[in-house]
């Protein structure tokens, strides 16, 4: 009763983040429950991908680099990879997160947004861990990484993370009211990895894909990870400001939308 | 003190119609538009009412009326289409017991996340769990998944959480089935404590026994509009005169298909209680009966009377055949019995009169009224009857 006014205000904040550390732990916890090697999965899956890839890349395809990417193929995948699979990860688990809660919400008065929150923050929690263990592995083997470039990578991880948070919200919530995002969204993902630079460059593709690549909102920030790290190009003013102004416009839509509607979850569920 | 804990204010609620595809396609965009959905049904309409802090309210209404919804409003589970709720502190119901459990984690981590959902800091959930857990008392399982719980362990766990929370507002129903007897007890014996050191409570209820007990005032909601709300006396004998005429309507309507049996019971009274419905007697009074015969043809018909448990099953039953007992002809082929069970031998409970009429011979039952009947009384023995014993070596009985 007499705690000062920002005590009292930052009380719900800190519910909310205390319920979000929860969700969180949940979420990780739920994935690896039962299966032997626990959260060793969370490095293993995408290193099973990577493999898969570079096998398929460089002895099938015998796919070459030009020589501005640095040649190798094996450190340019890597650094597009990881934050591809958090990213889509994070839209594939949190799409249905409402839904999948709905026996919880029926009972219990709690804040919406949490549940598409956690499994979001869990994806890139998990994967930007085994994103750092595989550069530091490639490194103690001897890769050289552009150390410099480390910072800006971890801004636009970080950037991406809250591009994923905006657009989760927005499709979580409309897929409340239309279940059948959920059945579309599996091959809409696999698409757009394909429109996405994660294993190719901007050189590599005819140029009408690379309009395509242009207007894809997810290449910003991969080419800039992918650049910072391997090339060593540090990103300019231009990549942030089109990474952070893509980033705002998806946390405002995500942020409308789900308001407009998480009032009425309850009465469509 | 005597602080508003919870105030609703032309709180309305209700729900989109979504039955068709189309219709889900519309809502979305009216709601994403700002708008509420188009043709709803109402559920909640216009209802605002106050709790004081300390202060205990039975919610009464017939099924479907809009209890649950009510308080789905009130602990913030449901939005109000328009309308404002406030609630001054934390609540917590016995409603739903382990409502947010997840079936694969341990009870453990279901109390520590089903806690964080109460809002318990991790520093007070540190603090409690142990309390908790020990209240639960389900010893070697709060490390067993919830999967492998019985019904009643969950609860149990549920229970000891919300005893934890020690809510401003406790939200109930009057089934409190809770675990085996001795953990009811211990519930029970927390939620006397829990209203003696001024905590609040909302009670919902079919029984107006429990709410004239428990509830200083009580809120009568139907069709979804609050149809009454004042001391708990009144609204509940408001209610159930309601639910009698209604009760009465169907009778009148029964009994006008049966005018044409041979043998019909024209009425039932238990003599001097007719006042109130069901009818209270107190253990060891004697209960007397009065019903009206009609014989079509004249003849004289013979009474078969009966107590049965509120269940239906029979305690026990005679006829004035047997007894050698007659009606007393009461002209235009009715005829009126008297019967009276002196120091009724019943255990505290509901129960039921039965009589039926037969035909002269006694041989024939053509027709059945029933009354329900409440015997009031203290009594730690159990069982429906109330039997002489004693204790040859000593004792008190």
């Amino acid at each position: 009763m007499t705690a000062p006014p920002t005590a009292a205000a930052l009380r719900p904040l800190a519910r909310w983040l205390n319920l979000l550390r929860h969700f969180v732990v949940r979420d990780i916890q739920q994935r690896y429950l039962g299966s032997l090697w626990g959260g060793l999965w969370a490095l293993l899956q995408p290193l099973l991908l990577f493999g898969i890839y570079a096998v398929v890349f460089v002895q099938i395809l015998k796919v070459r680099l030009p020589a501005t990417a640095g040649g190798d193929f094996v450190p340019f995948l890597v650094a597009s990879l990881w934050p591809w699979t958090a990213f889509a990860e994070a839209l594939n688990r949190s799409s249905n997160a409402i839904p999948e809660h709905a026996s919880l919400l029926a009972k219990v008065a709690m804040p919406r947004a949490v549940l598409v929150v956690a499994p979001v923050t869990a994806s890139f929690a998990l994967h930007g861990i085994g994103f750092a263990a595989v550069i530091a592995a490639a490194a103690l083997l001897g890769r050289e990484w552009h150390l410099a470039g480390i910072p800006a990578a971890v801004a636009l991880f970080v950037l991406l993370y809250g591009f994923a948070l905006g657009l989760s919200c927005a499709l979580a919530a409309l897929q409340v009211f239309v279940r059948d995002l959920q059945h579309v969204l599996a091959q809409v993902i696999t698409l757009w990895f394909f429109l996405t630079p994660v294993f190719f460059t901007r050189e590599m593709v005819p140029p009408a894909l690379g309009r395509v690549l242009d207007l894809n909102p997810v290449t910003v920030y991969i080419e800039g990870i992918r650049g910072a790290l391997v090339m060593g190009q540090q990103p300019g003013i231009a990549t942030f400001g089109i990474a952070l102004a893509t980033t705002a416009l998806a946390a405002l839509v995500g942020a409308f939308v789900f308001r407009r509607l998480s009032r009425h979850f309850e009465d469509f569920l | 003190m005597s602080d508003v804990l919870v105030r609703l204010e032309h709180v309305s609620k209700s729900f989109p119609r979504v039955a068709r595809r189309r219709d889900r396609m519309r809502a979305l965009w009216r709601l994403l538009a700002g708008r509420v959905p188009a043709d709803p049904a109402v559920v909640l309409d216009d209802i605002s009412l106050e709790v004081r802090r300390g202060e205990s309210l039975g919610i009464i209404g017939e099924n479907g009326a809009g209890k649950s919804t009510l308080l789905k409003v009130l602990t913030g589970v449901l939005a109000p289409t328009s309308g404002v709720v406030r609630v001054a502190g934390t609540t917590a119901a016995l409603l739903e017991l382990g409502a947010g459990f997840h079936p694969e984690f341990t009870g453990r981590e279901n109390v520590q996340m089903a806690g964080t959902l109460m809002g318990f800091t991790p520093a007070q959930l540190r603090e409690k769990l142990d309390d908790i857990l020990a209240f639960a008392d389900i010893g070697r399982y709060v490390d067993e998944p919830v999967k492998h719980y019985s019904s009643g362990m969950v609860v149990r766990l549920g229970f000891a959480l919300v005893a934890a929370r020690r809510p401003d507002l406790l939200i109930t129903d009057e089934v409190l089935a809770v675990g085996d007897e001795a953990f009811q007890r211990k519930c029970v014996r927390w939620i006397e404590d829990y209203l003696g050191g001024g905590g609040t409570l909302m009670l919902v209820s079919h029984s107006m026994y429990h709410v004239q007990k428990l509830c200083r005032r009580a809120a009568w909601v139907h069709q979804g509009r609050l149809r009454a709300l004042g001391a708990a006396d009144e609204v509940t004998q408001a209610y159930l005169a309601h639910q009698e005429a209604r009760v009465a309507a169907d009778g009148q309507a029964a009994q006008n298909a049966r005018a044409g049996t041979e043998f019909q019971v024209r009425s039932l009274a238990l003599a001097g209680l007719a006042d109130r419905i069901p009818a209270v007697i107190e253990s060891g009074d004697t209960l007397a009966i009065a019903a009206e015969v009609r014989s079509r043809d004249g003849r004289e018909p013979v009474l078969a009377v009966g107590l049965a448990r509120a269940d239906g099953s029979a305690l026990h039953g005679v006829t004035s055949q047997m007894d050698g007992a007659r009606g007393r002809a009461a002209g235009d082929g009715n005829y009126a019995f008297r019967f009276e069970y002196p120091a009724l031998p019943l255990q505290p409970g509901s129960y039921l009169v039965r009589v039926h009429a037969m035909d002269p011979e006694g041989l024939r039952l053509f027709d059945t009224m029933e009354c329900p009947f409440t015997v009031r009384g203290t009594t730690r023995e159990w069982g429906a009857l109330k039997l002489g014993h004693r204790w040859p070596d000593g004792g008190d009985a």
